[in-house]
């Protein structure tokens, strides 16, 4: 539902729009929608520059049918893989982390999220040497984890044995890039900022990005949910399509963590377990 | 700015074009494209400019505050405000997206890694314990201990509220701490017990090395300035707590040395007289964020007691720690204190860096030690004998 603005495309004036407007056509889902012979009678405009105006406007905002076959090429040659670091998780998410994807890891209190991530990010970091965003709203992220992580896979590997395994652990560590983000409006600018980057293709710090970590997501909603404002799940669905449209826009992988919450149903020893994450819904 | 627009396409398109091709309108440029719906705005005037049309920030902005308050129908204050603090949002985007530092805490993973490599910790007293910590309370993170009344929480608060203090030459981070109680637990005395058997420590180590800045960092690491650099505060109920956090970060900026925010009994006040749990919840959420905020703005360790309840499972019921399980992820650490028959245990169960483990501990007329006292040990407190052999009673708090 975007507004008629002047300048949204040649022929679209400022006056055109006034006098539009005060005939309640005011969006370009109205004005596309609306019968142009009408709408030139009432506003006294030439029917040939509505239509000129109609069919950029339809160019500019509408989806574009495509082709399964093509969708198909176009996805096995843009997706990639990525190893989680963990032979049988790469096994279970079906050879590893999907680029394009969002993938969700959800458990209890120290379950092990935190270190999950940590050796998604040490894998992708040493083994691919590619970028990895990880964004951390529990200040649960420690480098002397990382670092022992990166050393336990550089001894796994032996293609590294050859001259400094310590100089590529230093370097695996730089491809790494922390922000701290602990409000979620914090959060959404981040993400942004990344979306920003990469559509620039700025050859800046980032480099090939491939993966975005966000250790937790639930952590900056939580304190939104609950009562009666129904706020906080629009933040969440704010978040949530954020994260959706980075991993199809840009080819990443993208893992946010969550919490589960469980939910205590009357007397029964039942206990319903209910994610209070993001995806939930889409 | 803006590429030129493509002419009207043919019917179906071949092949795709990879790469940003949804929302094509959506040039880049700066944060000026971020969504309506991800700027901090109240959420009735979202949903007015939602139902308006507006879809990202570039579009209020080129409205301006007289077009939006006449398109939406709001004062035209409301809507200078609002536009203020859109601005306000893509600036900092776009300054960040520059590459300019900003308030946003970025960095690379090896500079992480050297930060942590300087940090210090807190040291317990207790070795053992501080080696499954790691070294100690670290910095920077949020530690929670639970356990059953009695076990010594409240005793390893006040600890760690008189080794937050001492100098760095004694292996100390020599800061200051905050200390929040609830439960009204905080004895002075008992700080004054704990705090000249630290003094005593510290001089004991400094006659076996006899180095220069020992001697100075003994003038005054004293018992009257361990005691003026604990800032105490009572809260009553679960506003005065939560009014205190949130006007924490002022207090830590004016009293940059604190490294230390205890809080003890934070389930105190909110597990009496609390009717909507779903409030108590994101209270207690909200308060998390905030206390992890404070731990990395200030680069202060946050130690936090909790208390512990009975689930009630299908043939047993066991103890876990107090406040529900969305509270469990609000601590980075988690020690969980508990008796053994009559020995005192503590188990780190949760924690980013350090494997689970269990370790003995006691409580001595001198705070918080080892069971065993450390092999290289400087001190001469013979009064730290294997209290395993001693019956409970015989135990001083």
């Amino acid at each position: 539902m975007v507004v008629l603005r002047a300048g949204l495309c040649p022929g679209l004036t400022e006056e055109m729009i006034q006098v539009l407007r005060a005939n309640s056509v005011r969006t370009v889902v109205d004005f596309v929608s609306s019968d142009l012979e009408d709408v030139s009678q009432k506003c006294s405009l030439s029917y040939k520059a509505l239509v000129a105006v109609r069919r950029v406007l339809l160019a500019q905002f509408s989806a574009f049918p495509a082709n399964g076959a093509d969708l198909y090429e176009e996805l096995k040659s843009s997706t990639a893989i990525l190893p989680t670091g963990s032979p049988s998780l790469d096994q279970l998410l079906d050879s590893g982390l999907y680029t394009g994807e969002v993938t969700e890891l959800m458990g209890a209190p120290g379950s092990g999220k935190t270190q999950v991530c940590l050796s998604i990010a040490a894998s992708v970091s040493l083994g691919l040497k590619q970028h990895v965003l990880f964004l951390d709203s529990t200040g649960g992220f420690t480098a002397s984890r990382l670092y022992q992580m990166l050393q336990a896979q550089a001894e796994d590997e032996e293609e590294q044995a050859v001259g400094d395994t310590a100089l590529s652990q230093l370097e695996a560590l730089q491809r790494i890039q922390v922000a701290r983000v602990f409000d979620v409006y914090e959060m959404l600018s981040a993400l942004q900022e990344v979306r920003d980057r990469l559509s620039q293709q700025a050859v800046s710090c980032t480099g090939p990005l491939k993966t975005v970590v966000i250790d937790s997501v639930s952590a900056v909603i939580h304190p939104l949910l609950g009562g009666r404002q129904s706020e906080g799940l629009a933040i969440m669905m704010q978040l949530a399509r954020e994260l959706k449209m980075l991993a199809k826009e840009f080819s990443l992988a993208v893992v946010p963590t969550g919490m589960q919450v469980e939910l205590d149903i009357g007397n029964s020893d039942v206990q319903e377990p209910s994610p209070a994450t993001p995806t939930e819904g889409l | 700015m803006r590429s030129p627009l493509p002419p009207p396409p043919p019917r179906f398109r071949a092949p795709l074009r990879a790469g940003p091709s949804a929302a094509r309108w959506r040039w880049g440029g700066g944060g000026m494209q971020r969504a309506v719906g991800s700027l901090p705005l109240g959420p009735a005037l979202r949903a007015r400019l939602a139902a308006a049309g507006f879809q990202t920030a570039q579009e209020l902005l080129d409205t301006g505050p007289c077009g939006l308050s006449r398109e939406i129908g709001i004062s035209k204050e409301e809507a200078l405000e609002a536009l203020q603090v859109v601005r306000q949002e893509c600036s900092g985007d776009a300054a960040r997206t520059a590459g300019g530092a900003g308030t946003t805490r970025k960095c690379t993973a090896l500079e992480l890694l050297e930060e942590e490599q300087a940090q210090g910790f807190i040291i317990t007293f207790c070795s053992a314990l501080d080696n499954i910590l790691g070294g100690g309370v670290q910095l920077t993170k949020i530690t929670e201990v639970c356990g059953a009344p009695g076990v010594g929480k409240t005793q390893l608060c006040m600890q760690l509220a008189v080794d937050v203090q001492i100098p760095e030459c004694f292996g100390g981070v020599c800061g200051e701490a905050v200390f929040i109680d609830t439960e009204g637990s905080f004895m002075v005395d008992r700080v004054v017990d704990i705090a000249a058997a630290c003094v005593q420590h510290c001089r004991l180590i400094a006659e076996a090395h006899q180095e220069e800045d020992h001697q100075k960092a003994l003038e005054t690491f004293s018992l009257e300035s361990i005691l003026s650099h604990i800032y105490y505060f009572r809260c009553r109920d679960y506003i005065e707590l939560l009014a205190q956090v949130y006007l924490l970060p002022d207090f830590l900026s004016e009293h940059s040395k604190v490294r230390l925010v205890v809080i003890d009994g934070i389930a105190f006040p909110f597990r009496h007289d609390f009717e909507d749990l779903s409030l108590r919840t994101r209270l207690l959420n909200g308060l998390a964020q905030q206390l992890i905020i404070i731990a990395n703005d200030h680069k202060s360790a946050v130690v936090l007691t909790n208390q512990m309840t009975t689930r009630i499972g299908q043939s047993q019921s066991t103890l876990v720690p107090a406040l529900g399980e969305s509270w469990g992820h609000a601590a980075t650490v988690r020690l969980i204190f508990h008796w053994d028959k009559s020995q005192r245990l503590a188990t780190l169960y949760k924690s980013p860096s350090q494997k689970e483990s269990t370790i003995p501990y006691t409580i001595t007329p001198h705070g918080f030690r080892d069971v065993q006292p450390p092999a290289v040990t400087q001190n001469t407190e013979s009064t730290e004998m294997n209290p395993r052999k001693r019956p409970r009673r015989e135990e001083e708090k």
